[in-house]
C-alpha cells in the first residue's frame, strides 16, 4: 500500500490554480490573455469545471454602470463598508467597486447571456443593502442572467480558458502545499481517476478553492465545500482570517438546505413553531417576519433550542414551519413560483395547502486566507508568501468584512480574479523561468495513517455529529458556554476519527479516502471558527454573541487564527484598512466607524 | 400517509482493479422525501462505504448526479423516494451510470470524456464582435432576439439527453453539444459563422438526429432540445 502512496510523477507549469470555479477561471483566462504561451493548470474536485459551486449563484452581480445618472461608485463602496459592519478593508473595497463595470463588460463581450432591457442593454435589479446617496433609497445595481447568474459567469469564463488552452485536471485534489523557507512551489495532488499522487511544481500557485459550508449541517453549499483551502493553509503554518465571520440565510429548505428566498416573508409568509404559534411577534413585535435576516435566523434557532421545533424524520433535522397557505393564489403563482417549485421538487409539499419546513442555512464564509489587495497570501506577521495567492470565497482580502451584501461575492470573483492575474503576470515576468524543486513532507504519512487505522467508529456518524454540533452551538446563536462545550466536543471527535477504517483498499476513485481527508479539514476549520468566535466577545455583522450583543470598538480588527497542529491555537490581529476615510476626500466621513442600521 | 418505504436498489457496480462488473442489491428503509442522493449517502454511511457515486450542488443546477434509474436518465438529486415509487410503480429500482462515457468506478463515469463532444463545438465566442463604442458600452441585444435562443443557454450538461438519444452513441456529437453550437450561431456577438456551420452540418452534426424527441422528454431542465435541433436542420 505505501508504495501506491508515493509520488508517481512531477508536472511543471507556470501557474497552478487550485480550483476551477468563477474566481479561478476568471484569473486563468486573464493570465492566458496576457501570456498566451503560459502553461496554466487548474484543478477541480468535481468531475468538470462547470460543476463547481459558482454555477449555483442565482441573484446577480453588483456593479455601478457609469452611464447610470442615479448611481455612483462611491455609493457602492459605502454600502459595502456599512454592510461589512466596518470591517472590510477600504483599499480593497475601492479597487473592486471601481473596476466592477469593466469586468461586467469583459463577461458581456465574451458572450455571457445577461438579461436585457427593452433597449437591449443590461437589465438591473435592486438588492438588499444596495442604495444610492448613502442609504437614501434602494438602487438598480445588480446585473443578472435570469436566476442563473453564476452559471453565466462559469460558462463564459470556462469557455475563455478552454479557448486559450488551459489544462484542466478534474477530480484532482490538492492534498499538500509545497512550502520551503516561506515560499510556495506548488502542491501534491491526488488524482482520483487514476488513484495516483502527483507533484505539481508551479512558479505561482493560486488558491481558489471556494467555501466551507459543509462544516454546518444545514447549508446552501455544495458537497465539495469542505474548507480544504483553509485547512491546507493552516497545516502549512499560515493563518486564516476572520473564520468566525460566517453568514446564514434565515430560511433554508430542510433537509437539503436549498435557499428559500427572502420574498417568502415579504409577501406575508408566517413562521410557526411546533404548536403552530406564530412566534416572530415575541422577538420583533413591530416588524415580525420582516425583521432583518440575522434577527429572524436567531428567533428560529431560539424556538428550536427551547424545544419548540419539529423533527424531520427523513433528514433527522429540527426545523420550524413557514406558513404560506393563507396567501392568495395570485401571490403563489406570480410572486413566488420558483420557491413553490423548490418545495414541491425537494420535499414534495404544496405550499398552497401545506406547512413547509425551514431552518437557517449556512450560506457564505466571509473569512478565509488573508491576502493583500492583489491576492498575495500573508503569513502571521503580514509578510507576503512568495509564489502563493488566494482569490474567491476561500480568500479574505477583505471585501466583505463581517457581513457580505448579496451580489457582492460573484463580483469579487471576477474583479479580484483579474487583479490577481495582473499581479501573477507581473511577477512571472521578473522571476526565473523554472519552478523550484520542492519535496513533500507529510501527505504520505497522513494518507497511510487513514488507510491503516482500524476501529468501529463510522465516518458518516462523526461527520453528522460534527455538523450538527456546529449548527447547534456555533451558528447564528453563539454563547461562551455553548462554544466552550463545542470546542471540547470537537477535540473528542478528533480523537474518535482515528478509530475509523477505510474498507476500499484500491486508490482509484476511492471516495472513502477522500471523505476521510475532508473530515480532517472540516474538523480543523470548525475548530478555527469556534475558537475565533469564542475570543470575539462582541457582536459584529454575521457574528452574533447572545452574551455580548453589541459591537465594541476595541474589536475593530481582523482575527488571525493559526493552528500548526490540531488544537494548538494561536490568535493574532490585522488592522482594518481605512484608507478611504484617512485620505479625507469628498464624503470621507461616510467611511468612518458608523452604525449598521437600516 | 406512508412515511417510510422499504426499497430495493439494484446497483450496477464496477471495480476497476479487478475489472469486475456485478449488480448488488441493497435494502434500504427510506424516508418518503429522501432524494436518491440521500439514499445513496445512507447506504455509504450504514451499509457499504465502498459504493462510489457522484454529486455536487444537489439541487439540480450542476448536472453531476445524473444516472439511469429504471432505464430513465435523470438527476438523482431531484428524485424523491415517494415520487419514484409513484412514477415507476414499484419499490425496486435498478440504478446504472449513464453510458455516455467510460466508467471509472461503480456509478462514476469519466465525465470529461463525455464533455469532449461539447468541447468540439467550441462552446465560446470564437471571434467576438468588438463592443459598440468606447469602453463603457455593452453590445445591445434586444430581449426578443435573446428570447429566441435563451432556453438553449440553460443547459447544464448533465448528458441525460445524450444518454436517451438513440443516435448519439457513436458518430453524433449529441443533443447538448448541438445546443451549445446553436447558441453561438444565433448569438449576434459571434462573427465567425463558417466554423460554426461546419460543426453543425458535418457528418457528426444535426443530420444524425432522427427527430425522436427523446432529448426533450428527459431533459431535467425542461429544455425543448429537439426544437433547437429542428431549427438547425431548417438552417436556423
Ligand atoms: C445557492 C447560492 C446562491 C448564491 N447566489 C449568489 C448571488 O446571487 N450573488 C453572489 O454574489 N453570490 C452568490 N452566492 C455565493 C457565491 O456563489 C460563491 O461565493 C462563489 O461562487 C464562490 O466562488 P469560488 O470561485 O470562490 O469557489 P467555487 O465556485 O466553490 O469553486 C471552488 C473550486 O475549487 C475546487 N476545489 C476545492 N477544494 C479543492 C482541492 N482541495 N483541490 C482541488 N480543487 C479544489 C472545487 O472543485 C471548485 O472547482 C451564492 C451561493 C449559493 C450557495
Ligand atoms: S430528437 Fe434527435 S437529438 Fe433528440 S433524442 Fe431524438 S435523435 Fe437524439
Ligand atoms: S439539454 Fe437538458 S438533458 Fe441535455 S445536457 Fe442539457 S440540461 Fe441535460
Amino acid at each position: 500500500m505505501s508504495n501506491a502512496l508515493s509520488i508517481r510523477s512531477t508536472i511543471h507549469c507556470d501557474v497552478l490554480l487550485i480550483g476551477a470555479g468563477g474566481a479561478a477561471l476568471r484569473c486563468g483566462a486573464e493570465i492566458l490573455e496576457q501570456m498566451p504561451t503560459a502553461r496554466v493548470i487548474a484543478l477541480t474536485k468535481v468531475s468538470h469545471p462547470q460543476k463547481s459551486h459558482t454555477s449555483t449563484a442565482q441573484g446577480g452581480l453588483a456593479a455601478v454602470d457609469p452611464k447610470d445618472p442615479m448611481d455612483a461608485t462611491i455609493f457602492h463602496m459605502f454600502d459595502t463598508w456599512k454592510g461589512s459592519d466596518c470591517t472590510a478593508d477600504q483599499n480593497v473595497v475601492k479597487k473592486i467597486c471601481e473596476s466592477a463595470w469593466e469586468q461586467i463588460l469583459w463577461l458581456e463581450n465574451r458572450g455571457m447571456h445577461f438579461s436585457r432591457d427593452q433597449q437591449g442593454r443590461l437589465s438591473k435589479r435592486t438588492f438588499g443593502g444596495h442604495t444610492r446617496n448613502f442609504g437614501e433609497a434602494s438602487v438598480y445595481r445588480a446585473v443578472f442572467e435570469a436566476d442563473r447568474t453564476g452559471k453565466g459567469i462559469m460558462d463564459t469564463a470556462w469557455g475563455e480558458t478552454l479557448k486559450r488552452g488551459i489544462t484542466f485536471i478534474n477530480q484532482a485534489i490538492a492534498v499538500e502545499l509545497l512550502m520551503e523557507n516561506g515560499r510556495c512551489g506548488g502542491c501534491v495532488v491526488f488524482q482520483q481517476k487514476d488513484g495516483e499522487f502527483v507533484r505539481i511544481l508551479a512558479r505561482a500557485t493560486v488558491f481558489a478553492s471556494g467555501g466551507s459550508g459543509q462544516v454546518f449541517q444545514v447549508t446552501t453549499n455544495c458537497r465539495q465545500n469542505t474548507g480544504d483551502g483553509l485547512a491546507l493553509v493552516l497545516e502549512s503554518g499560515l493563518p486564516v482570517m476572520d473564520p468566525e465571520a460566517v453568514q446564514f440565510h434565515p430560511t433554508g429548505i430542510v433537509g437539503p438546505g436549498i435557499l428559500a428566498s427572502e420574498t417568502l416573508r415579504s409577501v406575508g409568509g408566517i413562521l410557526r413553531n411546533q404548536a403552530q404559534e406564530p412566534f416572530m411577534e415575541k422577538y420583533a413585535p413591530k416588524m415580525k417576519e420582516l425583521a432583518p435576516r440575522d434577527l429572524v435566523a436567531r428567533a428560529i434557532e431560539t424556538e428550536i433550542r427551547e424545544g419548540r421545533g419539529i423533527m424531520n424524520p427523513d433528514h433527522n433535522i429540527e426545523h420550524v414551519w413557514i406558513d404560506l397557505r393563507h396567501l392568495p393564489q395570485e401571490v403563489h403563482e406570480k410572486q413566488i413560483p420558483e420557491v413553490t417549485s423548490f418545495f414541491k421538487r425537494y420535499v414534495n409539499l404544496d405550499p398552497r395547502t401545506q406547512l413547509c419546513p425551514v431552518r437557517p442555512s449556512n450560506h457564505y464564509h466571509m473569512g478565509g486566507i488573508p491576502t493583500t489587495m492583489y491576492g498575495e497570501v500573508q503569513d502571521k506577521n503580514q509578510g507576503v508568501i512568495e509564489g502563493l495567492y488566494a482569490v474567491g470565497e476561500c480568500a479574505a482580502a477583505s471585501f466583505h468584512g463581517f457581513n457580505r451584501l448579496g451580489t457582492n461575492s460573484i463580483l469579487e470573483l471576477i474583479t479580484m480574479g483579474k487583479l490577481v492575474a495582473d499581479r501573477v503576470v507581473e511577477v512571472l515576468a521578473q522571476t526565473p523561468a523554472a519552478a523550484s524543486e520542492m519535496t513533500s513532507s507529510h501527505y504520505r504519512e497522513k494518507m497511510s495513517g487513514y488507510l491503516e487505522h482500524g476501529g468501529s467508529e463510522s465516518l458518516g456518524q462523526i461527520r453528522f455529529e460534527l455538523r450538527a454540533l456546529m449548527t447547534e452551538q456555533v451558528s447564528v446563536f453563539r454563547t461562551k458556554a455553548g462554544m466552550t462545550s463545542a470546542i471540547t466536543r470537537l477535540h473528542e471527535l478528533n480523537r474518535r476519527v482515528t478509530q475509523t477504517k477505510i474498507s476500499c483498499r484500491d486508490l482509484k476513485m476511492n471516495q472513502e479516502l477522500v471523505q476521510r481527508w475532508e473530515l480532517d479539514n472540516l474538523l480543523a476549520v470548525a475548530l478555527a471558527i469556534a475558537e475565533a468566535a469564542l475570543a470575539r466577545e462582541e457582536s459584529r455583522g454575521a457574528h452574533f454573541r447572545d452574551d455580548f450583543p453589541e459591537r465594541k470598538d476595541e474589536y475593530n480588527y481582523h482575527t488571525l487564527v493559526s493552528m500548526d497542529r490540531f488544537g494548538e491555537i494561536e490568535l493574532g490581529r490585522r488592522e482594518v484598512d481605512m484608507s478611504v476615510f484617512e485620505a479625507g476626500g469628498e464624503h470621507h466621513e461616510q467611511f468612518s466607524i458608523i452604525e449598521r442600521k437600516y | 400517509m406512508i412515511t417510510t418505504y422499504q426499497i430495493t436498489l439494484k446497483i450496477h457496480r464496477y471495480d476497476p482493479a479487478l475489472q469486475k462488473h456485478w449488480t448488488q442489491e441493497y435494502q434500504v428503509e427510506a424516508g418518503r422525501i429522501m432524494r436518491f442522493v440521500d439514499v445513496l449517502r445512507k447506504i455509504n454511511d450504514e451499509q457499504d462505504p465502498t459504493l462510489a457515486w457522484g454529486s455536487s450542488c444537489e439541487h439540480g443546477q450542476c448536472g453531476t448526479c445524473s444516472m439511469k434509474i429504471n432505464g430513465k436518465p435523470l438527476l438523482s438529486c431531484e428524485l424523491l423516494v415517494e415520487n419514484a415509487v409513484d412514477f415507476f410503480n414499484t419499490t425496486t429500482f435498478e440504478i446504472e451510470p449513464l453510458e455516455v462515457a467510460p466508467r471509472i468506478r461503480d456509478l462514476i463515469i469519466d465525465t470529461e470524456k463525455a464533455y469532449e463532444r461539447v468541447d468540439r463545438v467550441k462552446p465560446y465566442v470564437i471571434d467576438p464582435a468588438p463592443a459598440d463604442h468606447d469602453d463603457v458600452e455593452e453590445n445591445q441585444i434586444s430581449p426578443e432576439d435573446l428570447e429566441r435562443y435563451v432556453d438553449a443557454t440553460r443547459c447544464i450538461n448533465c448528458f441525460c439527453c445524450s444518454s436517451a438519444c438513440i443516435s448519439s452513441h457513436r458518430t453524433f456529437l449529441g443533443p447538448n453539444a448541438m445546443l451549445a453550437a446553436v447558441v453561438r450561431v444565433m448569438d449576434p456577438r459571434e462573427r465567425e459563422k463558417q466554423q460554426r456551420l461546419d460543426v453543425l452540418y458535418n457528418e457528426n452534426g444535426v443530420y444524425r438526429c432522427h427527430s425522436s424527441k427523446a432529448c426533450s422528454f428527459v431533459c431535467p431542465k425542461e429544455i425543448d432540445v429537439a426544437h433547437f435541433i429542428a431549427l438547425a436542420k431548417e438552417g436556423l
